[in-house]
């Protein structure tokens, strides 16, 4: 029989995740003036989360390229609504992201990334492409380091990083946050946290399908990442929303990036979509003429423009696709034969930097001899499906990121209810939430009285696994999850079909799982989040009875988009054990 | 689906274990035997984004083969 030990650990403020947001948190937290500072993270800082092996696109208002297109936030705030939001906006949220990154890029600057370039011609030196919106707004930069430059500014400073520690469970002491239980990931020691302030930043849920490819772990963003925030705040009862939006990624390529994006993505600017017979379907986008700059002013003229030349990219995939085979396109090829040299070397550079892409470019160079100048990459159209930006799926919070437990806050993709803020949601947010968390800390003197109640029942829980004799591999119930979601949760949702995936889980909510060591305890607790995640997904489509093509969310009872009714954005929260859901308004 | 993509080369590795350090998917264990390569664990759990290689102080000392599942479709011209 193994005992599992206890580890009691108190601080000020605890950081859940360390990723983008969480080494932001954490880095601000300790400049806001020193109190305690504990960030927990599941892998390791230096490689964890969705920069963990970098990342080379950030959005941003930039004041000295926009204010001389007479292009102001608001503009920006349009095109995101319109654009990335599909009409799900957050002001507060938008304006706290767009309006800071700017001054953010100046901090991971002077962390000792490189942002500036002397071959640009764009104010700044500044290497800045158009992606998510109307105007060129994306910095592309260096970025592949950007773990190793936070966590060592954040070691710097002091902050007490521990890594391989999965954070399972809060505790609420009277509506305020008090603790949170762990489990560590090699050791299966179980960690008792009490902290006067918690910020949750421990991303998406990416393992919610099967992998069509047959390689489970080959996620777009990271697989390591089980939703276990969502899972935490939906049990302690929080509202998330915007969970049903589970989508699939239809322009993807099959490499170990796997989504290699659209041309009027940020890597790579000078691409374009052909078809097998070499029909140009989606022209090559232009580097923006800098030349231009002061003389031709922005209009919304040039929006609409935008938004006709993204239709088939944006939302629009499936119709095009399905058109286009009609028409015997396909299949369809990411090309890059009208780059310049210089275009060409600019690609291969940022894709360097971004996530996978390393390790993406190593493959097609040194497996493929692949060239960006001579050959075209093919888009299979596989269609594995994740909470990607589009769903802007979380936990719902304030204007300053505090969730309903007062002195919890949230920051990145934890956060719902935002599209598309990836990495300047997460940097930007995890500033502030570092800021709050830290002021609120220091306003309080001690540390709350703490329940041992979640830390017993998890202790008992994993003492069960890692000592059960005759139980499933946390594998098969994994799978058994995936093929659930993939059948009753599929592209066309219906009544029968989501009430049947609800029944069927409930076997996998009780199966006794078996581990034999800390590592494979842990993933077993990866499960159980996946499955907290898989219910809120199926539950919530069956709450949403429209379709919204744009978000690849379709009812088979209820075909037509219903933005009276359903343009807004669906809360589920836990209530005396029960699921309930509410609308929560779109702001004009 | 099990597969085998991680390769070590014994004669460049030298145990020191950065890799066991940060792999985000915790694919590996060191070596019980000092200075030898860390054993391959769990390399159905890699997510393929190559953190052991580039961040591996010693060049060549840890190869992916990308699974052949993954190979991509092209054009060649």
């Amino acid at each position: 029989m193994v005992e599992l030990k206890v580890i009691p650990i108190e601080t000020d403020v605890l950081i859940i995740g360390g990723g983008l947001a969480g080494c932001m948190a954490a880095i601000k937290a300790s400049e806001e003036g020193g109190p305690r500072i504990t960030l927990v993270e599941k892998s390791n800082t230096l490689a964890s989360g969705c920069g963990g092996s970098g990342i080379d696109h950030l959005w941003s208002y930039i004041p000295p390229i926009h204010e001389k297109m007479g292009y102001t936030l608001q503009d920006m705030a349009d095109d995101h609504r319109l654009g990335m939001g599909n009409g799900f906006f957050r002001k507060d949220l938008f304006y706290l992201t767009a309006g800071t990154m700017y001054d953010r890029m100046l901090d991971l600057e002077r962390f000792g990334l490189r942002f500036r370039y002397d071959d640009s011609k764009a104010p700044g030196n500044f290497r800045v492409v158009q992606q998510f919106h109307s105007v060129p707004a994306t910095f592309n930069f260096d970025g592949a380091p950007i773990k190793i430059k936070l966590t060592s500014e954040a070691k710097r400073r002091g902050v007490h990083i521990i890594n391989r520690v999965q954070m399972t469970d809060l505790v609420v002491t009277e509506g305020q946050i008090a603790g949170v239980v762990g489990v560590g990931t090699r050791t299966a020691d179980i960690y008792f946290f009490r902290a006067k302030a918690v910020v949750l930043a421990s991303g998406r849920s990416n393992r919610l399908g099967r992998h069509s490819n047959g390689i489970d772990f080959n996620t777009r963003i990271p697989s390591s990442m089980s939703g276990d925030g969502t899972s935490m705040a939906i049990r302690a009862g929080l509202p998330i929303v915007n969970i049903e939006f589970l989508s699939g990624r239809v322009l993807a390529v099959n490499a170990p990036k796997k989504t290699f994006g659209d041309p009027r993505g940020t890597m790579q600017p000078a691409g374009r979509i052909i078809d097998g017979r070499g029909n140009v379907l989606v022209p090559r986008t232009q580097f923006y003429d800098w030349e231009t700059l002061e003389k031709e002013k922005w209009t919304p003229e040039v929006r609409r423009i935008w938004f006709e030349e993204r239709k088939v990219v944006r939302g629009g995939a499936h119709q095009f696709i399905t058109k286009s085979h009609k028409e015997g396109g396909g299949p369809f090829f990411l090309d890059f034969s009208e780059a310049t040299d210089d275009e060409g070397d600019y690609i291969e550079w940022s894709i360097r930097n971004e996530g996978k892409g390393t390790q993406l470019m190593r493959y097609l160079k040194e497996e493929e001899s692949f060239s960006i100048k001579g050959n075209a990459l093919e888009y299979a159209d596989f269609y594995d499906r994740e909470l990607s930006g589009t769903a802007q799926k979380g936990v719902w919070v304030d204007k300053d990121l505090e969730t309903g437990i007062k002195n919890l806050f949230a920051a990145g993709d934890e956060i719902g209810g935002f599209a598309w803020q990836c990495g300047p949601g997460a940097i930007t947010q995890g500033w502030h939430a570092g800021a709050m968390a830290a002021i609120r800390a220091r306003a309080q003197k001690g540390l709350l009285p703490v329940s041992e109640e979640a830390m017993r029942v998890r202790k008992e829980m994993c003492s069960r696994i890692i000592n059960c004799e005759f139980g499933f591999y946390w594998k098969e119930v994994e799978i058994y999850v995936q093929n659930l979601m993939d059948f009753y949760c599929g592209d066309i949702r219906s009544e029968g079909l989501l009430r049947r995936g609800i029944e069927r889980l409930e076997n996998a909510k009780v199966a006794q799982f078996r581990a034999e060591n800390p590592h494979e305890l842990c993933r077993c607790l990866d499960v159980h989040s996946i499955i907290d995640n898989a219910e809120l997904v199926l539950r919530a489509s069956l709450e949403r009875k429209e379709s919204r093509p744009e978000l690849e969310f379709r009812r088979a009872e209820y075909p037509e988009k219903d933005d009276k009714n359903w343009l807004c954005y669906l809360a589920v929260r836990k209530e005396g054990g029960e699921l309930r859901f509410s609308k929560i308004p779109i702001e004009s | 689906m099990s597969y085998r993509h991680i390769y070590f080369d014994k004669n460049i590795c030298n145990g020191c274990n950065v890799c066991v350090e940060i792999c985000p998917g915790d694919v590996f264990a060191p070596n019980p035997e000092k200075g030898s390569p860390p054993l391959v664990m769990y390399p159905e759990e890699c997510y393929l984004e190559g953190s052991c290689v580039t961040m591996c102080p010693h060049k060549g000392a840890i190869r992916i083969l990308t699974p052949f599942p993954l190979r991509g479709g092209f054009l060649r011209r």
